[in-house]
């Protein structure tokens, strides 16, 4: 192997360290303007009047965008599999979460931009706001958003990721305990350094050419071209220099409207957030909400787990479904659990719509799912290490989505983790290998209910 | 007024209140210091007034008037790298590389002040800047490491060795 192990170079360690990097704000080009947005003050409202006359009058201002300037006002993160959008580009009707982009202004500079933008008459009907999945999953809670409260689009027309593997209903039956937890972790804002931002540049053969500091450069181009309704050689969009993204810069958060503004103006425009934005305004990483029932054996086998998610997808549903797939798969984490009813959902809520970070709808449920171990093992006053090794992945298991592992790596992993931490092991789990189960290391209930486990 | 940046002198024509940051940046298009925040809060705008780390975002360009301002860009050069800059290359202390010119001027001060390569000490130095890619543990081995006057050999992570393209089918 020529690189593991290997020092070797970073492209980009020698401009880092000098300065010569350029971020797209680093990017000058001249007669450049500014831009600003109009955004919701409001969690849910309906808009009730909208006149940017007075900011266009202003002298200075290039040029002022609404809804009304997009060519294909919706176009969801998700279109290019069929499913349906829902966000607006900028809000037409109504706002359904704070900080939402309703128009948007360039100037000869940010300060008159500001200063356009506060010029804008606009008024609002305020509604109810959910900020909480378990508000907003009641069904008695007011609708927020065109499809009810939860995504309706997964296969089949299903409104969950449903797994069924099993029998469930038999697993509580022959449990010893049932063990119960409510799993909560919170939103996280991304927080890079560089806040989101974009230039602009309307060439002379009709195509622009796009600075950007996406994380997705080819998806950005899809978006982009969608929502203005060009072809892809219309645009050209120069990326790669990303000031920390860590999933925050994903989604297609600048590029479309600063396009729109450059094509209005005829002019180049950079439109850069402040730290006020990036934290109050953009995407962040989902709450969750995760209930685990587990249906488990005093001596430690877990024999089934029904589990509800609510996935918090804050107020359009952008990568969510994706998330909550990746959720549903991993939902028995590096153990396997032969009976299971998982139920998920993609919830609306008046919150920033939530995106990829990290590990994006993973970490979720592994917090919740090691969390859960440990909690069955004080519950049976076992050892936690021991639990996770007697249900841990082996060779010819099948994860919650039916893929047979042909080479899993917990028992090894738990066992380095017991070593680097001094934890003494009984031999018969020192000694485990990830070998396929033999009837040994079957709980008998399971013998039973799967035949033969040479066969399984 | 005037300040003088990386030994040139410059002019400023932008308002006495206007933040440093932005008279190197907007005005004089030095754009090493980078607007992380513009509040203060972390540490990615520090450049150097006559030898101090300063957050250029949260000082009038009036209180500088006068000064010596030194930016990454009057470090070192990718010919002629400075020893912190060698060091963070070698010890990949750069990730996005949008906080490392602070990072890289907080650490020369300290090294300047005569900073030894005590971690505890280094941490204090740099304690005020973010690096939201987490890469703390790297910085502080590179000054460290710059603290004790070590030289690298940067042949080992030079551009080329394992990243030669060639035409001639992948290996």
């Amino acid at each position: 192997m020529k690189v593991v192990g290997a020092r070797i170079p970073r492209y980009d360690g020698v401009a880092h360290v000098t300065g010569r990097t350029t971020y797209v704000d680093d990017v000058r080009v001249p007669g450049m303007l500014w831009a600003k947005a109009l955004r919701s003050p409001h969690h849910h409202a309906a808009i009730t009047k909208l006149d940017t006359r007075p900011a266009a009058e202003l002298p200075g201002v290039h040029a002022v965008i609404t809804w009304e300037d997009v060519p294909l006002l919706e176009y969801g993160h998700l279109s290019a599999l069929g499913i349906p959008a829902d966000e607006p580009l900028l809000a037409k009707d109504d706002v359904r979460y704070k900080g939402q982009p309703i128009a948007l202004v360039a100037a000869e500079s940010e300060e008159l931009a500001a200063e356009a933008v506060e010029r804008i008459e606009i008024e609002f009907e305020e509604r109810p706001a959910l900020l909480d999945v378990r508000q907003a999953f009641d069904p008695e809670a007011p609708k927020i958003h065109q499809w009810g409260n939860w995504y309706p689009h997964f296969e089949g027309g299903m409104d969950r990721r449903q797994i069924r593997k099993g029998d469930v209903a038999k697993a509580f039956e022959q449990a010893d305990v049932i063990v119960q937890g409510v799993y909560r972790p919170a939103a996280i804002e991304h927080a890079p350094l560089e806040t989101q931002v974009c230039l602009v540049v309307p060439e002379p053969n009709g195509r622009l050419t796009i600075y950007s500091c996406t994380q997705a450069l080819y998806f950005s181009l899809g978006v982009v071209a969608a929502h203005l309704q060009v072809p892809l050689n219309k645009l050209k969009i120069v990326g790669g220099t990303t000031g920390g993204g860590f999933g925050g810069k994903v989604d297609t958060a600048t590029e479309t409207m600063t396009s729109l503004l450059a094509m209005k103006a005829g002019r180049p425009v950079k439109w850069r957030w402040t730290r006020e934005e990036e934290f109050l305004c953009s995407s962040t990483r989902a709450p969750w909400h995760m209930e685990i029932a587990d249906a488990v054996t005093k001596d430690g086998w877990i024999l089934g787990r029904k589990m509800l998610t609510l996935h918090d997808s804050g107020a359009y549903a952008r990568f969510s479904p994706y998330g909550l797939t990746k959720h549903s798969f991993h939902h028995t984490g590096a153990y396997t659990i032969p009976n299971l009813e998982f139920d998920g959902y993609v919830v609306f809520t008046n919150r920033v719509p939530t995106t990829a970070m990290r590990g994006f709808g993973v970490t979720s449920v592994s917090f919740a799912v090691e969390t859960h171990m440990s909690r069955i093992a004080d519950v049976l006053d076992l050892d936690p290490y021991e639990i996770r090794l007697r249900n841990a992945n082996r060779i010819g298991d099948t994860s919650p989505n039916g893929i047979v592992y042909t080479d899993p790596s917990t028992v090894p992993t738990i066992q380095a983790i017991a070593e680097a931490t001094g934890h003494e092991l009984s031999a018969e789990f020192r000694t485990m290998t990830n070998e396929p189960r033999t009837g040994e290391w079957l709980p008998e209930h399971l013998v039973a209910q799967l035949g033969n486990p040479e066969e399984h | 007024m005037n300040i003088v940046v990386n030994g040139t002198a410059h002019a400023i024509e932008s308002g006495p209140l206007t933040p440093l940051l932005d008279v190197l940046r907007e005005e004089l298009e030095i754009t090493g210091p980078k607007a992380g925040c513009h509040q203060g809060g972390c540490g990615a705008c520090t450049v150097l007034v006559d030898g101090e780390p300063r957050r250029s975002c949260l000082l009038p360009v009036a209180y500088a008037d006068g000064a010596e301002i030194t930016t990454v860009e009057g470090l070192g050069t990718p010919e002629s790298l400075a020893p912190i800059q060698q060091a963070f290359v070698h010890h990949y202390a750069a990730q996005c590389g949008f906080c490392t010119s602070g990072m890289l001027l907080a650490a020369q001060a300290y090294l300047d002040g005569g900073g030894t390569d005590d971690p505890e000490a280094i941490q204090e130095a740099l304690g005020g800047h973010v690096c939201r890619c987490t890469g703390y543990a790297k910085i502080v081995d590179a000054v460290a490491a710059a603290a004790r006057g070590e030289s690298f050999d940067l042949t080992q992570t030079a551009v080329g060795k394992y990243t030669t393209v060639t035409t001639g089918g992948a290996t």
